[in-house]
């Protein structure tokens, strides 16, 4: 059957445009031969894959495609525009993380900007007395007073930026004592705050 | 390119938010609780997103544990300090003003010494480039923690801003309230004397009463 040259009426027949019968007999046979031939070639088993090949050819085209992390970078980066133009995000990012850095004296004043308020409080028989408030952290033990003289008055001075601060007398390392001489608010847990406020635009002290 | 530069900004502010809570975190680290520490990192991330100062509030936390409150307790004066923030700001900035953080400060101030939202959003229109509205607050609080009615304090501020007097003045009244309730003055009866005296050099500055301009909008 190798390279073999059909005949036109036979090839009329396995096309359906000619009868069978209607061949000269020795055609005839030629013609049901190769009728079989085809449809035995037709009525041949589907060609079944091996189920490796499915993931042979998944793991191949894996390997070619191009990473995660590399694709995503690619993605970001693909110039638009000249490449040094990545500087600019790059300081403005850094501009804005500098420039907007949380602190809580951002907008405060310095030291420099400060003025010196002088607190006092008549404690004859305390041992010993500090000054707490907002503009030391309420710490207890960060501005201790001094005892002036024998008459009981115990004194310190602090410099305090602009704005309103409270704060009390720890006499003895316990008792929250209200600044007499100063205005006092509720601190919300059930005691006075004596407050002061410093405005150090006229360097004057409320 | 403008991926790149989407996603350095939005590090930056991720950047800037986590050291905003590691500065808060700094403070209070050590000195109260870790869940107290947690209730103040959470309200100050809303303060800042309010554009409101966090400090108070990191304050008022720092300062009940000094005083060796219980740490429900503090966590509720906290809250309260950042509910005087946000109304102080929300009144300050319903006049059209800007308030700075150390302005939004003395709103809360004034709050929690007495007065009302109105009374600040009030204060706040009454200042002046003469009168800053940090000292016209920071005044108006001072005089209603010495005691002085809050109308009439409000009354008092308004006058003695309106007077043209100097700032001097203005930012002298509370030690003129203490000295009068030192010599035995109530502070209502030494607010009143004062506000007299700012009204009478009001009546002085304004024009001669033949010269006054007439209604512009009548022929």
């Amino acid at each position: 059957m190798k390279n073999r040259e059909w005949n036109d009426q036979i090839k009329q027949v396995l096309d359906g445009e000619r009868e069978l019968e209607s061949l000269p007999p020795g055609l005839r046979r030629e013609a049901e031969a190769a009728r079989r031939l085809l449809l035995e070639a037709i009525d041949r088993q589907p060609v079944t894959l091996s189920p490796a090949l499915d993931a042979r050819i998944m793991a191949r085209v894996r390997s070619r495609a191009v990473s995660r992390w590399p694709r995503a970078w690619r993605w970001l980066s693909a110039p638009t525009i000249p490449r040094w133009a990545m500087l600019v995000p790059v300081a403005a990012a850094a501009l804005l993380v500098v420039l907007t850095r949380p602190n809580q004296q951002t907008d405060r004043p310095t030291q420099a900007q400060a003025v010196y308020v002088r607190f006092e409080l008549y404690a004859p028989r305390a041992s010993r007395v500090s000054l707490a408030g907002t503009f030391n952290r309420w710490d207890p033990a960060a501005t201790p007073l001094v005892r002036i003289g024998k008459d009981g008055m115990w004194t310190v001075t602090v410099a305090l930026p602009s704005g309103q601060h409270q704060y009390g007398f720890i006499v003895d390392g316990r008792n929250w004592v209200p600044d007499p001489a100063a205005p006092t608010v509720d601190d919300g847990f059930g005691r006075r705050n004596s407050v002061v406020s410093v405005n150090t635009n006229n360097g004057r002290i409320l | 390119m403008k991926r790149l530069s989407l996603v350095f900004v939005m590090v930056g502010g991720l950047a800037h938010g986590l050291a905003a809570q590691g500065d808060v975190r700094a403070r209070l680290v050590g000195r109260v609780s870790p869940d107290l520490l947690q209730h103040v990192v959470t309200l100050s991330d809303s303060a800042r997103t309010l554009g409101l100062p966090d400090a108070p509030l990191v304050d008022k936390a720092l300062e009940g544990a000094a005083k060796g409150v219980a740490p429900d307790r503090i966590a509720l004066a906290v809250q309260g300090v950042f509910g005087q923030l946000n109304t102080a700001a929300r009144v300050m900035r319903s006049t059209g003003a800007a308030p700075t953080s150390l302005e939004i400060e003395a709103g809360a101030f004034a709050l929690g010494a007495g007065l009302t939202g109105d009374d600040v959003a009030q204060l706040t229109e009454t200042a002046d480039a003469s009168h800053p509205t940090m000292a016209v607050l920071q005044v108006a609080g001072a005089l209603a923690a010495l005691g002085v009615p809050r109308a009439q304090t409000v009354g008092l501020v308004r006058a003695e801003v309106r007077s043209g007097l100097p700032l001097g003045d203005l930012t002298n009244l509370p030690a003129q309230v203490q000295a009068a309730a030192a010599s035995g003055v109530p502070p209502d009866a030494a607010a009143s004397g004062l506000e007299r005296a700012a009204q009478a050099h009001a009546g002085q500055s304004v024009q001669p009463k033949g010269k006054a301009k007439g209604n512009p909008h009548l022929p």
